[in-house]
């Protein structure tokens, strides 16, 4: 054995017995210092034989490597143990750095639910003011002075005579006198009755208003967008069920209820939408005030519904009382968070 | 309207149970709410008779009665009731007895006095809703017969009738309609059939008013012998919740039941000459049958007598000449009035009666003579009274509907299915409808109908499809997708805008909030100006809201009473602006509390909210060339303005102490309202990319000492202005200020700034950026005279 190849292995197993970083450090100051027992052998290349010196620079030059190898595994393996050992020390069981996450509010959750669905489907937003008029309100939805739907005693007016809307139906008008058929729209918005307020009923509540004028549209069309919104919310298995009703402004008109095992009190029929064929009477007032025959009725049929919002929420996050919404607790927001 | 399944049986063959008619009214749009066993359970309970009373030793409330229960032997009772007298035949619960409403009867002793039994009250048997005293039977029910025998067990439905089917508020009407809906035989028809028999039309009334009133009839009927109606009369009436007063009314009110026409009988010995049917005069007096007195308008329709008005048409009787026991001669009115002109009169006078709810959905012309008909029966009957062989009666029956034709191509198209037309005629048949001609035009083939008279909401096709659907069944219509491609509309921009918004400010932290539109009185009592419903119902609903201010101090105000350290809210909806109620769109942030939530081992430092969170939250919006400037705002302590490229687009800031919920309120509350418009406005713009800069970047620190008053943005300006190329930006990361100087002798606060250079071209030298840096330190000293620390 070269003597070298001696000082090789003498240097491994020092490396290896290294405990720490010191003793790995003075090990390397040992061999490969400027004065080390493999850098002094540098020196000893010059006394030796032209045949000898590239044998042996070879072997030096292999052992430098090796050693220098070995002491960065070596110093690699100390510092992960090191590390190891300081987190060995740490108690994952403390709690984590708080990050407080915001919550959207239940009922916004819901309409960006209902609108998601909606526009799945093909329906565009519509748009109308909160404070609006009788006409748009009543008399253009087939409902005129002293019809027994009429319900001025629910009804919020200003003292100018404008009134606030009793539902978003007032879109479908101004959506209609805004374009032309075919119409396909959806209109979140606020709603208000002059009602005793309880655990049911609020002064302002939330509607989205459904329009769909076109072609051919029937009860079909009708029984199918709704079906099929029910039972995005509510999940597949919900039954729907449509029974005849009356609303002025629609003809068929139907009120729309569910049931599902996945809800409380899932044998119950819930009533959860009002909806019909658009009235023609409702064409024609929207004609007299565009002054054409657009939305003409033996041409174009349509259907309108309305999705009351803070009964759906109410429904699928199972809240006891309408009021909730309007206190905003905290408590009672977090909990959608 | 309540429906006694008894009562309908009378017409029509019903299916066995009550839940099944309720099914079969329900899916055809009549919808039931409830259902109600009546009657059918009361066992042990007997018709007594009350033989002697007195006062009860121990209680001023209760009296001590003698019955006699047919047993032979006279029982004590002790009875809480006034409306008896000795004599009167009663319902007896016997010990053991269970009531419908669970009550079960043993013999006691109350208030030292046994008592054998308990006399019951109509709610206490199930027999009606009157609570106030005992059920007086009538005077020819039998002693100790069981009270089942009178009372035969009922269903009562309540059924929800829609405003487009007055024909339904009736007995016979829904039976029609149930007839209709199974096929099944409408008995009795006939009998309500035809004008009424041996009788003719004389003139003795004059309508003043044939618009309000196109029809009225008046007969008289002489010697009546006014009473308490018997037993079965009243149990009829009082099953579906009327009360029963004497025969003849309760005679009136049961053929309104039970055909819907509503009539009304006056003492006809109390009017002075002939039944004139006018327009009220301005501030003519009329005392009704409520005991109330009304102060009439032109609005008003009248019955009046020659000198004075004795009813408001269609809606309510007068007490002086309604029937009494000491009437002998009575005037039995049946008319039609104009449907609008009652229910304006019932609205304005507030006075809704169970007449004006008919007359107001319109009663059926052709049932108007024959109700006179059934009532003039049932009092000779019932009141021994003997009709007039004429009926005063003035003008004319309103025209029957106008026939309706349907295009059966068009009910298909309607509905989306295919409905033979045999099918869709013998519906339509079911309902009364009878067909005329049918024209076959090209492709689709149109039929004419004759709607009935008490049919008036069938007015055109769509209103037939409707009938047809409701009684083919609306579940045979399968539903189809009719998906199309809708390009999406402003308004659908401005949605997703928001909901960017909103999520902008939940990854902060915030909770959404949505508060009510319509704010309190006490929230406007301060002088705020904000728009005012007219009609408000309640003091918590009283106006529009004007900003977004006074709902998120009500937030905050609950949620500390509640309390909570940390509030963090904003919430975005419309506002209303005076005077004109213009909607605006708002955005509102509302701080306040401890900057973290609940103590946490890794957050030592307890720091409270302030004007920099709210600055800061402002700040994290995607608003373009953001900036702030102090302004002096009455509604707040500290104030600024919010500007987006120099245009306001809102206010900020810190809230006075006093504005602030009345709690102790440790820790400011800060706020700012924006108009969301604007903000969402700039949002419409797309980004477009921007080249990552490759080279790194070189930073120096500035540390300064500088005089109280110079502000921030006085030293940014001095470092910015004018730019140094290389400059990429300045960051404030120190700040120390201390009442009594930073260091002996000197008084101001110290800064210290991070400057960053880079040039996106290449890799800065330390002797350049030196130079710029120096450039900037001496600008500092010559333009700011500050003290640069090393």
């Amino acid at each position: 054995m070269h003597p070298l190849e001696q000082l090789r292995d003498d240097a491994l197993r020092d490396i290896e017995s290294a405990r720490d970083e010191q003793a790995l450090e003075a090990t390397r100051v040992k061999y490969l210092g400027r004065s080390g027992s493999v850098s002094s052998w540098g020196e000893q290349m010059k006394t030796l034989g032209k045949e000898e010196r590239p044998i042996v620079g070879k072997l030096l030059n292999e052992t430098r490597n090796a050693v220098a190898a070995a002491i960065e595994q070596r110093a690699g393996k100390l510092r992960s143990q090191k590390e190891t050992e300081a987190l060995e020390k740490i108690d994952i069981s403390l709690p984590g750095t708080p990050s407080e996450r915001g919550s959207l509010h239940p009922l916004t959750q819901m309409l960006d639910r209902s609108i998601d669905i909606f526009r799945r489907m093909g329906f565009a937003l519509a748009d109308g003011p909160d404070i609006d008029d009788e006409w748009h309100c009543f008399d253009a939805l087939n409902t005129p002075p002293e019809h027994p739907a009429r319900n001025e005693q629910d009804t919020f007016y200003l003292p100018d005579g404008r009134l606030l809307r009793t539902h978003t139906s007032t879109v479908q008008i101004r959506a209609m006198q805004a374009a032309p058929p075919p119409m396909r729209v959806i209109a979140p918005g606020s709603c208000y009755r002059r009602d005793e307020v309880d655990a049911t009923h609020s002064a302002q509540f939330h509607q989205i208003e459904g329009l769909y004028v076109d072609e051919k549209v029937s009860v079909a069309d009708l029984k199918g967008t709704l079906e099929f919104f029910m039972r995005e919310i509510f999940g597949p298995d919900t039954l729907v069920q449509f029974r005849p009703h009356f609303f002025p402004f629609t003809e068929p008109s139907l009120e729309v209820y569910v049931k599902s095992k996945a809800l409380k009190g899932g044998e119950q029929w819930i009533e959860v939408a009002g909806c019909g064929m658009v009235h023609p009477a409702v064409f024609e007032a929207v004609n007299k005030a565009r002054g054409d025959k657009a939305y003409d009725p033996e041409k174009w049929t349509g259907f309108a519904f309305g999705l009351g919002m803070d009964r759906l929420a109410m429904i699928l996050f199972d809240i006891p009382d309408v009021r909730l919404f309007a206190q905003n607790d905290l408590r009672f927001l977090r909990q959608f968070a | 309207m309540k429906f006694s399944v008894n009562w309908l049986r009378e017409f029509v063959d019903l299916p066995k149970n009550a839940e099944e008619i309720a099914e079969l009214l329900t899916r055809a749009g009549v919808e039931t709410e409830n259902i109600e066993a009546r009657g059918a359970k009361i066992e042990k309970v007997i018709v007594a008779q009350i033989t002697a009373s007195s006062q009860h030793p121990n209680a001023n409330r209760l009296t001590v009665c003698e019955v006699d229960d047919g047993s032979g032997t006279k029982r004590q009772i002790v009875c809480g009731a006034t409306n008896y007298k000795v004599g009167d035949k009663v319902p007896l619960a016997l010990p053991s007895a269970v009531l419908p409403n669970g009550l079960q009867i043993r013999k006691s002793k109350l208030r030292g006095v046994e008592s054998e039994g308990m006399l019951c009250s109509p709610i206490e048997l199930g027999l009606g809703e009157d609570a106030s005293g005992l059920l007086i039977l009538s005077s020819d029910a039998k002693i100790g017969a069981p009270i089942v025998d009178l009372f035969p067990g009922d269903t009562i439905l309540d059924v929800e009738i829609t405003p487009n089917r007055g024909d339904l508020l009736s007995h016979f009407g829904l039976a029609r309609e149930i007839a209709a809906l199974t096929g099944n035989k409408l008995r009795r028809a006939a009998k309500f059939d035809g004008a009424p028999g041996g009788r003719t039309l004389a003139r003795g009334v004059r309508i003043s008013a044939p618009r309000e009133c196109p029809f009225y009839s008046a007969w008289k009927i002489d010697n009546v012998t006014v009473g308490p109606s018997p037993d079965w009369l009243r149990a009829r009436i009082e099953s579906v919740g009327i009360r029963s007063i004497n025969n003849i009314v309760d005679i009136s009110n049961f053929v309104m039941l039970e055909l819907g026409q509503p009539t009304h009988a006056f003492d006809a010995d109390k009017l002075k000459g002939g039944i004139n049917v006018r327009i009220a005069r301005e501030g003519e007096k009329f005392l009704a049958l409520d005991g109330n007195n009304y102060s009439l308008t032109s609005e008003n329709l009248v019955i009046a007598d020659e000198e004075r008005a004795i009813a408001i048409g269609g809606v309510m009787g007068g007490e002086e000449t309604g029937v009494t026991e000491s009437t002998r001669n009575i005037l039995l009115e049946s008319a039609y009035f104009l449907p609008a002109t009652v229910r304006r009169m019932a609205r304005n006078l507030n006075l809704p009666s169970d007449a004006s709810y008919r007359f107001e959905r319109g009663v059926d012309p052709q049932m108007i003579l024959r109700a006179s008909q059934r009532a003039s029966e049932l009092i000779r009957e019932i009141a021994d009274g003997n009709p007039a062989k004429e009926i005063a009666a003035a003008g004319e029956l309103p025209a029957n509907p106008a026939d309706v034709s349907l295009d059966y191509n068009k009910c298909d198209q309607v509905l989306g299915i295919a409905i033979k037309s045999k099918t869709v005629d013998e519906i339509l048949e079911r309902f009364g409808l009878s067909k005329g001609e049918i024209r076959n035009q090209r492709k689709s083939e149109t039929s004419t109908w004759e709607i009935p008279s008490y049919r008036r909401d069938l007015q055109r096709d769509v209103d037939l499809i409707e009938e047809v659907v409701r009684a083919y069944g609306v579940q045979k219509i399968a539903g189809t997708d009719r998906s199309r491609f809708t390009a999406s509309s402003m308004a659908d921009r401005w949605y997703d805008l928001e909901s960017a918004l909103r999520n902008g400010l939940l990854t902060r932290g915030f909770a959404e909030v949505r508060t009510s539109k319509l704010i309190p009185r006490h929230s406007i009592a301060s002088g705020e100006n904000a728009i005012k419903v007219r009609n408000p119902l309640s003091e918590d609903h009283v106006a529009l809201r004007p900003s977004l201010l006074l709902g998120l101090l009500a937030v905050l105000d609950r949620n500390m009473r509640a309390g909570t350290e940390h509030v963090a809210i904003f919430e975005l909806g419309r506002v209303f602006v005076p005077p004109t109620g213009k909607e605006e769109r708002h955005f509102a942030i509302l701080l306040w509390g401890n900057a973290t939530g609940a103590p946490h081992w890794r957050t030592q430092t307890k720091r409270r909210l302030d004007f920099f969170d709210l600055k800061g939250a402002i700040a994290s919006l995607p608003i373009k060339s953001l900036s702030f400037r102090r302004i002096e705002n009455r509604n707040f302590a500290l104030a600024t303005e919010i500007r987006s490229e120099e245009q306001v687009i809102g206010v900020g800031g810190q809230l006075p102490a006093l504005c602030t919920p009345a709690l102790e309120t440790p820790g400011s509350v800060l706020f700012a309202e924006l108009q969301a418009d604007l903000v969402l406005e700039e949002q419409k713009s797309a980004k477009t990319f921007r080249e990552i800069e490759r080279f790194p970047t070189v930073t120096r620190d500035i540390a300064m000492i500088v005089p109280e008053k110079m502000s921030h943005a006085e030293v940014l300006r001095a470092i910015e202005e004018p730019r140094e190329p290389l400059l990429e930006s300045v960051q404030l990361f120190d700040l120390f200020e201390s009442q009594d100087g930073i260091a002996p002798g000197t008084f101001g606060k110290s800064l210290a700034y991070r400057l960053t250079y880079r040039d996106k071209n290449r890799t800065l030298t330390n002797e350049e950026v030196t130079v710029a840096h120096a450039k900037i330190r001496e600008r500092l000293k010559r333009e700011l005279s500050v003290t640069l620390r090393e």
